[in-house]
């Protein structure tokens, strides 16, 4: 693996803002790892939470003596039980995706992201599993903690290129069957396709346990619609050719795109499902870090 | 409805311009590779139609506009409208202004000139906003002092203001055709032509062409005749003045004939007629005492040239109401003596027996004491001695009875006569007519007329032939009409050749010949002696001998004043181009050390400070002066300061022009049928009577108007259809 690709896919500033927020699971996530370990980490992660008045039917095996024996009361010592988590990320590979107006395609820009996540999660010691999906699952890197195989996650991102259509909603159905251990799902997409269908996977997934996160990657272009003159619009994913004057639709563009975003979004939220939109044109560390810090604020531990 | 530009009809053809535009356009395109197509998709499905119907009307509009446009610039033009909404149509007009001398006349405040200036200002002032007018002035030629039509109306009345009467005849038809070719190409709704005249019939002799064209060009152009000035019945003028002799010898008596004519419908009593020589203020002066309305008198005046040179004389009469012609000058050149080679052909044994004998007696016929001081002078050699002579010490040379000469003598006669010498031939018994015919005649073309076979008999005394004895035509000669100067009819010609007058054709051949003219005829009318101009000089030819021997002319008492007179039309055949008739261009040859150098010349009513500067140059090798603006009558004088040399000349007005008779009514009748003819008085208002003519609109303007009104609606719209949506 050459140097260049892990480069041009680990943006050091991001590497560097997210490793101080780091990555944390929202909700109770199934560590897989749980006893499986040594030194260090002897075991489960026990660590002292709160103490708790007894109520009768607590176990008495986790009464403080030493509190009874100065207070006379019983308290029972809570604890948590630390675990790691598996993230799923899946990057969207079709055709359309490949847009791009600025110095990244979407496409370009989604890879350095979940090359970003993935070592972040990797660091944390948390597992990561990356996908590369369009129609189905093209490229699956199965779920690792081991941070060496950062080198072998960034070489299949680097090595793919799109090409197909795209077929989200199926895709997360597929996940949400084959990912049996609850875990964060991270899905960088466009979503250009029927956003029902997606939603109704996201919710697949959500019934399955699963934190999703949604990366809506969008390139300025689609956001802003800047065309001028007389312009043909040629499909990428075998829709037919369209000549017009883009400045005399652009309202009515934006309407409708701004319409598609709202829907979406308002269906993650129903999901209870963070639905990030990510501008191409917005470096990558910016949009990374910021929606980290959000993460950290409304993460409840 | 026509068009004044139909060609330019042919622009509405841009109209294909934007169809083109357009489909080029859908031919030139950026292309995208997109992924959110659906979107794209949705909103060109809910636009779809109205593009295409805003395309439909700025494609519309646009082709309206290019149709429009071609229309305004053809000119639409609708003549019989009565309407003026859109203002009145623009006049492309041609002012023709009289400046002929018999618009000088007075009426004690002002001139026809004056008037005429008045009326054509007010012409002017009548025109429409936005009209263009040449202005003309127009006497025998038409002169633009704004030969194309300006819209500068403002230079249109300056130009009229600084218009200059000249001493020119009127001769209305050049200026009315002129006119009218300036006007015939212009693609103009209205054209009008004014013409501000006084009504002299003089003017109008070409009253059937002028009607003619005005005729043909009246759907085209309007046509309107301003008369101005009154009725003048009394007019006197000098209709003619010129040296009787033809010699101007310094210091002798010149007779002078001057003809005085009333040109009125009154009798003139008492006219005095006065003659002044140069800057001197009286001469000679004589008292007509009756001159009937019509008439004509000639009166003799003698006045003396005191130095050798230029010298203006001038006759006047009294002055009337028009000045122009109450004064006459002509220019004549005095000369110290005249030089006379006598080329005797059979000198005889005694001197009486010489061919020149009577001759050179009738040339200087003075005591034998005072030949020295007579400023003719003769010196007589025989046909030999002729080759060795200097001919260019002589101002003519006569051959008498010459039977011929080498060919050397034939050449440097030739270069005498292109230099202004005077040649006389008299034939004779001796003379090789063969050598006349083929050298002189036929291969030089000196000689007017051939020598054709000789008649008569000189041995008998009772068959003769006589001259002419009335009809005199040319000037030599015309003394003899005057019944008290003598007679020539006395005379007997018993032996003539026959003259044999060059073919018309002549002229082609030798360059210097000008036309033959018969000079004198016989009773039969064939004639007797003839002439023509030969490069500067002159050749006169007689039939018959120069002493009795074929004729007794030369012992009549008429022979002295024709060998005089001929003498004189020699001598004086340089100084013909003294005197030009008004506008004629004056040509003078001058000496070859003038060349390049500037003279100063001055007119007749010129300030030293206006005077003008032509150079003398060399035309066809001869060094020559010329002067062209010779519009006033008068004297004019050309000085050179170095080396010093002054050369004065005359113009002298066409005396017809004098003639004041008023156009015939039923002729300005004829006028009025094709032309608009008003008699202009400074009460007139002139805008009324022309506008009622002035019919017909433009509809440039508001198409124009209309095609600017499109181009910013489609403007607009083209903004409006193409906002963000």
């Amino acid at each position: 693996m050459d140097k260049e690709t892990i480069d041009s896919l680990l943006d050091p500033l991001s590497v560097q803002r997210a490793e101080a927020l780091g990555l944390q699971a929202r909700y109770v996530v199934e560590g897989y790892m749980a006893g499986e370990h040594k030194s260090p980490y002897r075991g489960f992660a026990i660590e002292f939470a709160q103490h708790r008045e007894y109520a009768p039917g607590d176990d008495t095996r986790h009464i403080d003596w030493k509190v009874q024996a100065r207070t006379d009361r019983y308290f029972i010592k809570q604890y948590e039980q630390e675990t790691n988590y598996v993230s799923n990320i899946l990057l969207d590979g079709s055709e359309s995706m490949q847009y791009g107006s600025g110095r990244l395609t979407k496409f370009q820009y989604g890879k350095a992201l979940a090359a970003c996540l993935s070592y972040l999660i990797l660091h944390q010691r948390d597992a990561a599993a990356v996908g590369i999906f369009d129609q189905t699952m093209r490229d699956y890197a199965p779920r690792s903690n081991n941070r060496a195989t950062i080198h072998t996650l960034m070489q299949r991102l680097a090595a793919f290129q799109p090409t197909g259509q795209t077929n989200i909603a199926g895709v997360l159905h597929d996940i949400a069957r084959v990912v049996r251990r609850k875990g964060i799902i991270m899905v960088i997409s466009d979503l250009f396709d029927d956003e029902e269908k997606v939603l109704e996977g996201i919710q697949h997934l959500r019934f399955a346990g699963h934190e999703v996160v949604l990366f809506h990657t969008l390139d300025p272009d689609e956001f802003e619609f800047p065309f001028k003159g007389l312009v043909e619009f040629e499909g990428m994913e075998n829709i037919p050719k369209i000549l017009t004057r883009p400045q005399e639709i652009r309202k009515s563009y934006l309407r409708e795109f701004d319409a598609f975003r709202t829907r979406l979004r308002e269906g993650c939220e129903k999901n209870h499902v963070h639905y990030v939109t990510v501008n191409t044109a917005q470096p990558l560390h910016e949009m990374l870090s910021g929606y980290l810090a959000f993460r950290l604020k409304t993460t409840t531990r | 409805m026509g068009f004044l530009n139909p060609l330019l009809l042919a622009g509405a053809a841009a109209v294909a311009v934007p169809i083109i535009v357009h489909l080029l356009n859908r031919r030139k395109f950026q292309r995208v590779v997109w992924g959110a197509m659906r979107f794209i998709k949705a909103s060109v499905d809910q636009n779809q139609r109205r593009m295409k119907i805003e395309d439909l009307i700025l494609l519309a509009l646009r082709c309206l506009i290019l149709i429009l446009l071609a229309l305004a610039l053809s000119r639409p033009a609708m003549k019989s409208s009565t309407t003026d909404i859109f203002g009145q149509t623009k006049v492309t007009g041609v002012l023709l202004l009289d400046n002929s001398f018999s618009m000088g006349v007075s009426d004690g405040v002002e001139t026809r000139f004056d008037k005429a200036r008045k009326a054509a200002e007010q012409a002017i002032d009548a025109l429409p906003a936005g009209s263009a007018t040449a202005v003309l002035l127009a006497s025998d030629i038409a002169q633009g002092l704004i030969p194309e039509p300006t819209y500068d109306l403002n230079l249109a009345r300056k130009a009229i203001r600084e218009a200059k009467l000249s001493d020119r005849a009127s001769d209305l038809a050049p200026a009315i055709q002129k006119a009218i070719e300036n006007l015939k190409g212009r693609s103009a709704l209205r054209k009008e032509i004014y013409l501000v005249t006084d009504g002299q019939a003089t003017g109008w002799r070409q009253l059937g062409d002028i009607q003619k064209s005005l005729e043909q060009t009246k759907t085209e152009i309007k046509s309107h005749i301003l008369l101005v000035g009154s009725k003048e019945d009394r007019n006197l003028g000098v209709s003619g003045l010129s040296v009787a002799g033809g010699l101007t010898p310094v210091n002798r008596p010149i007779r002078f004939e001057v003809q005085v004519t009333n040109f009125g419908k009154e009798e003139a009593k008492n006219v005095r007629v006065t003659l002044a020589v140069g800057s001197e203020p009286s001469g000679d002066e004589i008292i007509v005492p009756l001159l009937r309305p019509g008439e004509t008198v000639g009166v003799s005046l003698f006045g003396k040239l005191r130095t050798e040179g230029f010298h203006p004389v001038t006759a006047r009469i009294p002055d009337d109401r028009l000045l122009a012609d109450n004064k006459r000058t002509v220019v004549c050149r005095a000369i110290r003596e005249a030089r006379v080679l006598l080329v005797d052909g059979e000198p005889g044994t005694e001197p009486r027996d010489s061919e020149t004998f009577i001759l050179g007696h009738a040339l200087v016929p003075v005591p034998a004491l005072d030949r020295e001081s007579y400023f003719i002078k003769t010196t007589t050699v025989t046909a030999i001695e002729l080759a060795a002579t200097r001919l260019d010490d002589f101002d003519a040379i006569v051959l008498a009875n010459v039977a011929d000469f080498s060919e050397t003598t034939v050449k440097s006669l030739e270069q005498y006569l292109k230099r202004g010498g005077g040649l006389m031939v008299f034939p004779g018994a001796k003379v090789n007519a063969g050598f006349y015919n083929d050298i002189l005649f036929a291969r030089h073309a000196m000689l007017p007329a051939a020598l054709g076979a000789p008649e008569g008999n000189a041995e008998q005394e009772e068959k003769y032939a006589t001259l002419q004895t009335r009809n005199y035509e040319h000037p030599v000669t015309a003394l003899w009409n005057n019944p008290g100067a003598g007679t020539l009819a006395s005379a007997r010609f018993f032996r003539t050749f026959k003259l044999e007058p060059a073919p018309e054709n002549q002229k082609q051949v030798v360059a210097d010949a000008g036309p033959a003219r018969v000079v004198l005829r016989y009773a039969s009318g064939a004639p007797a002696v003839m002439e023509r101009a030969w490069g500067l000089g002159r050749v006169f030819l007689f039939s018959s001998t120069a002493d009795t021997a074929w004729n007794d002319l030369p012992v009549r008492p008429a022979f002295l004043a024709l060998v005089q007179r001929v003498l004189g039309s020699l001598v004086q055949r340089q100084d013909e181009s003294l005197n030009v008739p008004v506008g004629q261009e004056f040509t003078r040859q001058v000496s070859s050390d003038l060349v390049g150098r500037d003279a100063q010349v001055s007119g007749p009513s010129q300030s030293a400070a206006t005077r003008e500067l032509r150079r003398v140059e060399l035309i066809n090798g001869v060094p020559t002066l010329r002067f062209a603006a010779t519009d006033s009558g008068g004297a004019y004088e050309a000085t050179v300061n170095d080396p010093p040399a002054v050369i004065r000349f005359a113009a002298q007005p066409d005396s017809r022009e004098s003639d004041l008779t008023e156009l015939a009514v039923e002729d300005k009748e004829k006028l009025k049928t094709s032309a608009n003819v008003y008699d202009w008085s400074p009460g007139v208002s002139l805008r009324e009577l022309v506008e009622k003519e002035r019919v017909g609109t433009e509809f440039w303007l508001p198409i124009a108007l209309l095609v600017l009104a499109l181009a910013a609606i489609e403007t607009w719209l083209a903004q409006w259809f193409s906002r963000a949506k």
